[in-house]
């Protein structure tokens, strides 16, 4: 693919014979060059994973996030250019806080999912007098968990504006591995600890360096408690605890 | 001699956006059934426009709204929350619960704040819990959940009334005994038709014909007052909450 | 960025709008008219009642045809009575300049929805209805009213429809309606000659209930004539008839005070 670069890869929004978006297709692409971003969904709540890349000893580690919450029942995971994740996540902010404001209710996880993913195509050119927002393709995918009165939910978001709901999902280099680890490894009735540590697990494999409580990040959505990202003293004790 | 020089100068006549056209409204909460009432009467001054303009809708099968104060400004508003509601339904899947339709129609009055919607709102029906509720609102869009309220011309004949029956204000159990904190459907329903009879009798703009809705809780039956004449289904579905209507005539005069 | 989705892919009105705090379904629109407009503030030459009915085989409307200059009988051959498209007729009063935009509008709208397309789809009675009424509560909206009050009259698919719209936008149906002084002084009469008999009521009784309540109205409405017009619209269609005269007696004058010869 990269070696048969053609004319089509120039417009972003011009199609190929075959019927593709090349520029699309490329920032899928560029999200499997991401760090590794894990979420687990239970019936009690949602945890998400993800590896930091700490690549120099001098870098603070604590400095990454790629982690975020959207609101007291929604966060989100992500990997790829996790800038391009700031408009998205600001955007689902936005949509949140104004749901609750017109509607004094929590907003639907696959609500904020499909706001967020309205978001994804309107790249490319703009007509006179027209607010463009973007010149490409958002390079980045999401891992959105939340709950809401259909219980705990997982939603997976790429560049093309797909959105889909998984059980448990893996994203980013070594997505692949993780993947099929997550297929064999999840059941129903997981409890919140045993996905912690099964986010873990997953991470390690595929992670060069030795995993620790400063180059991964867990967070999670409970019934109880909400969205939480979990502090390096608790992330420690679950990793001790594996 | 009165001072004339007043009159001198060019009078000012200012096109008025508003009318008043009368009728009023009310509803009661009950532990899980809800009842919203409203005469059908339209008119203007001293005349009436037409004896059947309804002024309680069917929302979704758990919300009704009745409106109330200047009729075109009423219509519209009405019609733009069917919109919101249609709108909410095909981005979020589901009908829009009542307090969110209570909080929509707050922020949908305030957005005119400064060319209200000439319009007194009583929202009725079932909370997600499965409890009777009202909320009622000002023309800005002040608003509050209650037990009961009237509204429009005959409000301030019509409100006392509910104020004792329904609150029991002025009224002291008897000893060792407490007033019941809700009142059953049949109860409810008498104490609306005697409070439009008498609105009726004692104010010119109410009358003509009278339709009271009745929201039911989930699981819940008619319960004693499903021979009623003049009652009909209006539910989209039998397993969910249930929506009826009642008609009945009042004096024309 | 612009959160509001509903903005996405429009111009963007940053002077007028530059936090986005307009609601979602608000869109702000820049003023095209920087110094004032005139609005309307009073009607000038203007028609005044206009009657209808229900009967058995559709609707009657009637209305004379006198265009007063205040009280100056200015015109008196003027036609208030309309059919737009094949299923309704309207009658207008108040403004009849405004009156005439009015039909300069449906007339277009007919074009525009039923002579371009050739798609079979027809406006009936309840959508011109509801088109004016939306019309005339935008206008009022915008401070800048119709002044106008409308009878529609309409038949089709075996339905009668008869309803009302005015200058602020009130709506309202019923089986007879009248504008004007008509509401005061004709509405009582018809209401007393055909509510309970609209399906009974023939087209001749019901003419004949019409022109007594324009001969009425005649006696005692000062911005009225003796010339009228009586539409009908039924299941053979829209027929509006011609400039037709009322009979009247004046005998009766001759014994009271202040109308007769007596000059005491």
């Amino acid at each position: 693919m990269f070696l048969t670069r053609s004319e089509y890869d120039r417009g972003v929004n011009t199609f190929s014979p075959e019927g593709r978006l090349f520029q699309v297709e490329y920032a899928i692409e560029a999200i499997k060059l991401g760090s590794t971003t894990v979420g687990i969904r239970t019936p009690t709540g949602v945890v998400l994973g993800v590896e930091k890349r700490v690549q120099s000893p001098l870098l603070e580690a604590s400095s990454i996030e790629k982690i975020m919450e959207i609101d007291t029942h929604l966060g989100c995971a992500m990997s790829g250019l996790t800038a391009d994740a700031r408009t998205m996540v600001d955007h689902a902010r936005v949509t949140s806080q104004n749901h609750a404001f017109t509607y004094d209710e929590r907003i639907k996880v696959e609500s904020v999912t499909q706001a967020v993913c309205d978001l994804a195509l309107r790249f490319g050119e703009s007509v006179h007098d027209e607010d463009a927002m973007m010149s490409r393709p958002f390079g980045v995918a999401l891992l959105i968990a939340g709950i809401d009165e259909l219980g705990p939910q997982l939603y997976h978001t790429d560049p093309s504006g797909t959105f889909v709901r998984y059980d448990a999902k893996a994203i980013g280099s070594g997505s692949e591995a993780a993947q099929s680890e997550l297929q064999d490894k999840w059941h129903k009735q997981m409890t919140i600890p045993e996905a912690q540590k099964q986010v873990l697990r997953v991470l390690k494999q595929v992670m060069e360096e030795k995993l620790d409580q400063h180059n991964v990040q867990l967070a999670q959505v409970t019934v109880d408690k909400g969205f939480e990202i979990l502090d390096e003293k608790t992330l420690k004790e679950i990793i001790d605890d594996m | 001699m009165p001072d004339m020089s007043v009159l001198a100068g060019p009078q000012q006549h200012q096109f008025n956006p508003y009318a008043e056209n009368g009728g009023t409204i009310l509803a009661i909460a009950g532990a899980d059934f809800t009842v919203v009432a409203g005469d059908t009467r339209q008119s203007e001054g001293y005349s009436i426009q037409t004896r059947y303009a309804p002024k309680v809708f069917r929302l979704t099968d758990r919300a009704v709204l009745a409106v109330n104060g200047f009729a075109a400004d009423g219509n519209m508003f009405v019609k733009k929350v069917k919109q919101r509601l249609e709108w909410y339904r095909h981005a979020h899947a589901k009908d829009m619960p009542l307090r969110a339709i209570a909080r929509l129609i707050q922020t949908m009055l305030y957005a005119q704040r400064f060319f209200p919607y000439y319009v007194y709102n009583i929202l009725g029906g079932i909370e997600e819990d499965g409890s009777g509720a009202v909320y009622s609102f000002d023309p800005v869009g002040s608003y509050e959940r209650e037990a009961c309220r009237a509204a429009g011309a005959a409000q301030s004949l019509v409100q006392p009334f509910l104020d004792n029956q329904i609150y029991f204000k002025n009224q002291t159990a008897a000893p060792g005994q407490s007033h019941p904190t809700h009142l059953p459907l049949s109860d409810v329903l008498s104490i609306v038709i005697d409070s439009f009879t008498s609105a009726t009798e004692r104010h010119i703009e109410v009358g003509d014909g009278l339709e009271i809705y009745i929201v039911l809780a989930k699981g819940r039956s008619l319960q004693g007052v499903e021979g009623l004449r003049g009652l009909r289904e209006m539910s989209s579905r039998e397993d969910g909450e249930r929506v009826f209507v009642l008609q009945r005539e009042l004096k024309k005069d | 960025m612009d959160h509001f989705p509903t903005n996405w892919g429009r111009p963007n009105y940053n002077t007028f709008d530059a936090h986005a705090t307009y609601p979602l379904h608000v869109h702000p629109q820049p003023s095209s008219s920087a110094d004032g407009v005139q609005h309307t503030q009073q009607p000038i030459v203007t028609g005044t009642s206009v009657l209808a009915l229900k009967y058995k085989d559709g609707i009657m409307l009637a209305a004379d045809n006198l265009a007063s200059y205040g009280s100056l009988a200015r015109f008196k051959g003027v036609q208030r009575l309309q059919a737009v498209g094949d299923y309704t007729i309207i009658g207008a009063s108040g403004d009849m300049a405004d009156f005439q935009y009015l039909q300069y509008i449906l007339d277009n709208l007919i074009i525009s929805e039923e002579i371009n397309p050739q798609d079979g789809h027809k406006l009936g009675p309840s959508e011109v209805h509801e088109y004016l009424s939306q019309l005339l509560y935008a206008r009022r909206s915008r401070m800048n009213p119709l002044w106008n009050s409308v009878l529609v009259g309409g038949f089709r698919d075996g339905q009668r429809f008869l309803a009302y719209v005015d200058l602020l936008g009130t709506t309202y149906k019923a089986s007879t309606l009248a504008t004007g002084y008509g509401a005061y002084i004709a509405q009582p009469l018809l209401r007393k000659a055909v509510e309970g008999k609209e399906d009974t009521l023939t087209e001749d009784e019901a003419r004949k209930i019409m022109e007594d309540c324009l001969r009425v109205l005649f006696y005692r409405d000062a911005r009225s004539i003796n010339q009228y017009q009586i539409a009908t619209i039924s299941a053979a269609g829209a027929s509006i008839s011609g400039s037709l005269k009322l009979e009247t007696s004046w005998g009766f004058a001759e014994g009271i005070r202040g109308y007769g010869g007596q000059t005491q």
